[in-house]
């Protein structure tokens, strides 16, 4: 018998009437409830770590990127000592934002209404006419910084948490580490973001593509159908169903609620290179598919940064899509180019929430730093192709997603249920050395399923 | 393509470049203002009727078809806010090929339709340095209708354009489109611009 929720909602709701645990089931009302979208700022998106940038962004001292922790605009600066900092976006004097660009370089952030100023750390430096002492008579400057976020940097990208006391970064990643190094920590200088972000906005709940995020590999088949058409996938139109290309491999995920799915390179790539991985040791299949986005040189680098076991993986049944929990969604992918060859590309979305029925997307694009000038364009090409605002896979996510938000707000259609019921249960494949919840063959409900199950854990929690 | 990572911060990252550059002005009213005029009118109506077969035609093999992002920036950098180094469209005559090609089969983000009006404005031209070659300036106010939304989606943007005379014909090689929004409000661009 699981244990009664002990977070119920102002008309009487429980947490247990809107996700289902002994069902897999979640009523649609958890996309518009304003109620349960305010708890959620408090129980999640001020306790868990969020994705802010890359550190790329930000090389020199004084630079700034501003950003967004769900509603709560943050400087991201890194200072003097070489450290990024993450502050709160707001005076402690009146409330106004400090920063007012997006980017830059400020040694002194000085607020434009009444000229407060700040480090890059955010600590207090002052106000205007010194000896009138503005910021109070018996007041210690050292109280009047602005709120700081912790901040971890893993694979140069920047996290930042207002949970101070909270769980480490290495605490929040969990099992999950082990597969998304094989991403994001593989090469001695490491990922770059190749230009600030694209964003728009969509007109839904945060949670609408962040459930997705939890590896829906599923609708990939039907909702992403011009992939197979274009033979983009393998496969063919007329046998989508048949060959289910791209649904059969390793799902890993973990109680934290993060998730990637694991395909056979040597299927997944084969419309690229027919070899076959049979007898081949781990650097000669390297040899034969190089993982998309490092160059045959830079194969000796793997084994700089990961362990035998994980570049053993990377060469033969690589992490491709998945995300963290609570916003991200990670999309690796490899594809042709129009002029005949193929090339990676590596986008990190962000969906964050602006309000119960609005989401911004933030969508980063990668590449290694030393990859060749014109691997890059390549990956920065494929990846506005493919993801993102014209994205011509997730222009189709974006079009759907909208259209579910409006059926959530139907008195009769907010009790329909989201279904989680198609479930594999943890399985560790023969051979597998990585940790985590696994689940081997078709692509099913499990890695969603525990994403919620991370949500309902973090909005119980008085 | 050559191509160097600026990092967000750096203000070198953005660029002022939008408007006319070209000095040469062809005049209002001249014939070639007219007949590019008409071009850009007829390319609108072949989007918003989504005749994409004939809006390819209007397009060279050689084209460039970008949107590069737009970044709020303060002081001295406060003017410098086209990035050039990431983008919203990025695309060659094949890439945009394939998307039309898509968007005959099974492209959801456009099936159903959205049902588009593209306003033209504000069109300024100039010669190129290449004989036969035009830069177009033009405003476009896109108004979006989708499903049974009563509220229409939009957006606005500079394009700034070179047109070739081909045959006779005037056909687009060059198209970069400078969106207003820092953020858009538009969830998709399934559209063309």
């Amino acid at each position: 018998m699981l244990q009664k929720s002990k977070l119920t909602l102002r008309d009487g709701t429980s947490l247990d009437d809107l996700i289902k645990r002994e069902s897999n089931e979640v009523s649609l009302r958890v996309m518009t409830d304003e109620e349960l979208y305010h708890l959620e700022m408090d129980k999640i998106f001020a306790k868990t770590w969020l994705l802010l940038g890359h550190e790329s962004e930000i090389p020199n001292s004084g630079d700034f990127i501003v950003r967004d922790m769900a509603e709560d605009n943050v400087i991201v600066a890194r200072d003097r000592e070489g450290n990024v900092n993450v502050s709160l976006n707001v005076c402690p004097h009146r409330g106004m934002r400090v920063c007012l660009g997006e980017a830059g370089n400020k040694p002194i952030h000085q607020c434009v209404y009444h000229g407060w100023a700040f480090k890059p750390n955010g600590d207090f430096i002052g106000a205007p006419v010194e000896r009138e002492k503005m910021h109070g008579n018996d007041v210690d400057k050292a109280t009047l910084g602005l709120k700081k976020a912790k901040v971890a940097l893993y694979g140069g990208m920047i996290f930042a948490t207002w949970n101070v006391d909270g769980p480490s970064f290495d605490e929040y990643l969990g099992d999950i580490k082990y597969y998304l190094d094989q991403l994001f920590c593989r090469t001695d200088n490491g990922l770059e973001l190749l230009g600030p972000p694209q964003r728009f906005v969509l007109p839904c709940n945060w949670k609408v593509p962040g459930e997705q995020s939890g590896s829906d590999g599923f609708h990939t088949l039907t909702l992403h159908r011009s992939l197979m058409e274009g033979g983009v996938m393998g496969g063919t139109a007329e046998s989508i169903y048949d060959q289910a290309p791209g649904m059969y491999g390793v799902d890993v995920s973990c109680e934290q609620g993060h998730s990637l799915r694991c395909l056979e390179a040597e299927k997944t790539f084969k419309m690229f290179a027919d070899v076959p991985f049979e007898g081949k040791s781990t650097r000669e299949r390297l040899e034969l598919l190089t993982p998309p986005g490092i160059t045959k040189e830079m194969i000796p680098e793997l084994f700089n940064n990961l362990s035998e076991d994980q570049v053993e993986q990377l060469a033969t049944i690589p992490p491709q899509v998945g995300g963290m929990f609570p916003n991200i969604l990670i999309a690796f992918i490899f594809a042709p180019r129009t002029d005949g060859g193929a090339s990676g590309a590596l986008s990190l979305h962000t969906y964050v929430p602006k309000g119960p029925d609005k989401v911004e997307f933030v969508n980063f694009i990668f590449a290694e730093k030393d990859a060749p000038e014109q691997m890059k364009r390549d990956m920065l090409q494929n990846a506005v192709w493919n993801t993102g605002t014209s994205g011509m896979i997730e222009q189709d996510d974006a079009d759907v997603w909208p259209v579910i938000m409006k059926n959530a707000r139907g008195g009769v259609s907010k009790d329909v249920t989201l279904k989680y019921q198609a479930l594999h249960g943890h399985e560790r494949p023969e051979g597998w050395k990585g940790d985590g919840l696994l689940y081997p063959g078709f692509t099913k409900d499990d890695t969603q399923w525990n994403w919620w199950m991370a949500y309902y854990d973090l909005m119980d929690e008085v | 393509m050559t191509w160097e990572t600026k990092s967000t911060a750096a203000p070198d990252s953005t660029t002022i470049i939008r408007g006319l550059v070209s000095a040469k002005r062809v005049p209002l009213g001249s014939e070639i203002y007219n007949r590019l005029l008409e071009t850009l009118y007829d390319e609108a109506a072949a989007l918003d009727e989504r005749r994409f077969d004939d809006w390819v035609a209007m397009l060279t093999e050689d084209l460039v078809y970008q949107a590069p992002i737009r970044l709020t920036r303060t002081g001295p950098n406060r003017d410098r806010d086209v990035m050039r180094t990431m983008f919203h469209f990025d695309e060659d005559y094949g890439s945009i090929q394939m998307r039309t090609g898509r968007l005959e089969k099974s492209a959801w983000a456009e099936d159903p339709p959205s049902r588009c009006r593209r306003f033209v404005t504000n069109v300024r031209i100039g010669e190129c340095d290449a004989a036969g070659e035009y830069e177009v300036v033009s405003y476009l106010f896109l108004e979006r209708s989708r499903g049974d939304s009563p509220d229409n989606e939009s957006a606005t943007a500079e394009r700034r354009d070179v047109w070739r005379e081909v045959d006779g014909a005037y056909k687009l090689s060059r198209r970069e489109i400078i969106v207003d929004q820092s953020v858009l409000g538009m969830s998709n661009f399934a559209v063309f611009l």
